[in-house]
């Protein structure tokens, strides 16, 4: 992990551990998500996730002010509450990195809520966890 | 030591699914979020407690086991504005009285039992009676009332009291669905759900999902959010509309939830915040603004948030939500009550609803507060 990626979590968990955590009783995937992408060497084990539902699309963005890097495509099925997400990276040299987060929600009557699955790209995969904060 | 619960038959529990219709007309949270009608027991005991408060009213009786050991169950009744005006007192029941109560248990295993039936064993006389009916229309319908400037009045006359209460619907579904549900907008039969509204599907899901848990994570139940959206108009504890002519605006009094309030501008205002105070923070209730089209008062609503239920029965919205409401009183006794739900965030299409109020004159709201952790 990046000193600033680190410096923006801690911020990030800062601000979370004074907000009270906010209930979220339309679309299950609107909000913030804080968790992990295991073995990720390249943008680091730790993550957050902004994610909005605009009525058509699933969009937003990880590791926000840092890495920056888009919701390319979101889909959520509600048989299983199974969750997809498509970004697209660069890394350190400018090269494409192509991420696929496979996952289902669990607790999903629950404001922190959480996606738990994997994850996976050209340069590697594991497993994937966060939850709604 | 608890007693077995006892009763399962087949007739019992035809007997327990009629009279769970009847009192979840009056119920403040729906009974089978917590009560098991699947499980019910009849238990007898001494009273040794009277919680008289709201948002339910508790009784607490000591229950002898066959083993001599004696376990304290907790027996939760209808709020106490119901209980009164159904005949009961704080007093009815006392700390020594010998009663026998009838109803099912909690799912999760603690001794509650929703008190259905009562019985004192002295007498033999039955002492819970919940019954709330709407007050008799007089044969000959009254005009509605007509303020300095034609229109009618919504709320009371200045000098007397009233609200709208007894909603002729109190869960929200489209106009000519006539799905069948109770009164807190649990379906009879999870089949129809897609029949109710034209969701999206991520919110027939959702929707499929609360249905499925008995409304039991309804967050005006656990954690005493307000009944914003529609749902305040479908409340058992009635709304007061208090007309403001010369500041323009109408100040919207709820009964149920938490005690709450909106208000609806009538100065020609746009659905914008305050730039100093609530700007584009989304609401609860969202921001009204009305105007008079010939007698109905049309409201558009929109600035929601997406912390609340905004329907009984679990129906998603999002912060997209947009009502258009229309408010008409075609005599003294009635409020009616239309409204177009335009949500393109969870819903496919906009779809509507209508049902009706009644007025309770010279009275005021009644005062029934949901409090955090006593739901």
């Amino acid at each position: 992990m990046t000193l600033r990626v680190a410096a923006a979590l801690a911020g990030l968990v800062a601000c979370l551990a004074l907000a009270p955590l906010s209930a979220q009783e339309g679309h299950p995937l609107k909000g913030s998500w804080l968790g992990t992408w295991k073995q990720n060497t390249v943008h680091g084990d730790d993550l957050i996730l902004v994610l909005d539902w605009d009525g058509k699309a699933i969009s937003g963005m990880i590791n926000p002010g840092t890495d920056n890097i888009p919701i390319a495509r979101g889909t959520l099925e509600p048989k299983g509450w199974v969750v997809t997400l498509e970004a697209n990276a660069k890394d350190k040299a400018g090269a494409t990195i192509h991420y696929v987060i496979e996952g289902h929600i669990e607790n999903l009557e629950l404001p922190n809520r959480s996606i738990v699955g994997t994850w996976r790209s050209e340069r590697g995969k594991g497993a994937f966890e966060a939850s709604r904060q | 030591m608890s007693p077995a619960p006892r009763g399962s038959s087949a007739r019992g529990a035809l007997a327990a699914a009629l009279a769970l219709a009847a009192t979840a007309a009056l119920a403040h949270h729906e009974i089978t979020a917590k009560f098991d009608d699947a499980k019910r027991t009849t238990l007898s005991g001494i009273v040794t407690d009277v919680d008289w408060r709201n948002p339910h009213a508790h009784l607490f009786i000591n229950v002898a086991g066959d083993a001599g050991a004696v376990a304290n169950w907790a027996i939760e009744l209808e709020s106490t504005i119901t209980l009164t005006k159904s005949g009961w007192r704080f007093d009815t029941l006392k700390p020594g009285d010998r009663i026998t109560v009838v109803g099912p248990i909690a799912r999760d295993g603690t001794r509650q039992i929703w008190g259905e039936s009562l019985t004192l064993a002295a007498t033999g006389r039955k002492v819970l009676y919940a019954l709330d009916t709407a007050p008799v229309a007089p044969a000959k319908p009254r005009p509605a009332p007509r303020g300095p400037d034609g229109h009618p009045r919504l709320g009371a006359l200045d000098t007397e009291g009233g609200y709208w209460g007894y909603p002729t619907s109190s869960a929200l579904e489209q106009d000519g669905a006539q799905v069948a549900m109770n009164a807190h907008g649990l379906l009879a039969s999870s089949k129809d759900a897609a029949r109710v509204a034209p969701f999206q599907p991520w919110a027939l899901g959702l929707y499929q999902r609360r249905q499925e848990r008995h409304l039991r994570d309804d967050p005006m139940f656990i954690n005493c959010k307000p009944p914003g959206g529609v749902r305040y108009l479908q409340s058992e504890y009635g709304v007061q509309l208090v007309e403001d002519r010369e500041r323009q605006r109408i100040f919207v009094l709820i009964g149920g939830g938490n005690h709450n309030y909106r208000i609806v501008y009538l100065d020609g205002r746009t659905n914008r915040g305050q730039v100093r105070g609530d700007d584009d923070n989304p609401l609860y209730y969202g921001r009204g603004t009305g105007r008079w089209e010939g007698d109905t008062l049309v409201v558009e609503t929109t600035g929601f948030n997406e912390d609340f239920w905004f329907t009984n029965g679990g129906l998603p919205h999002t912060n997209l939500l947009h009502l258009t409401e229309r408010f008409s009183r075609p005599d003294f006794e009635t409020l009616h009550y239309e409204v177009t739900i335009d949500d393109p965030g969870a819903y496919t299409k906009p779809w509507s609803a209508h049902w009706d109020l009644r007025w309770v004159g010279g009275e005021e709201l009644p005062v029934h507060f949901c409090q955090d952790n006593r739901s």
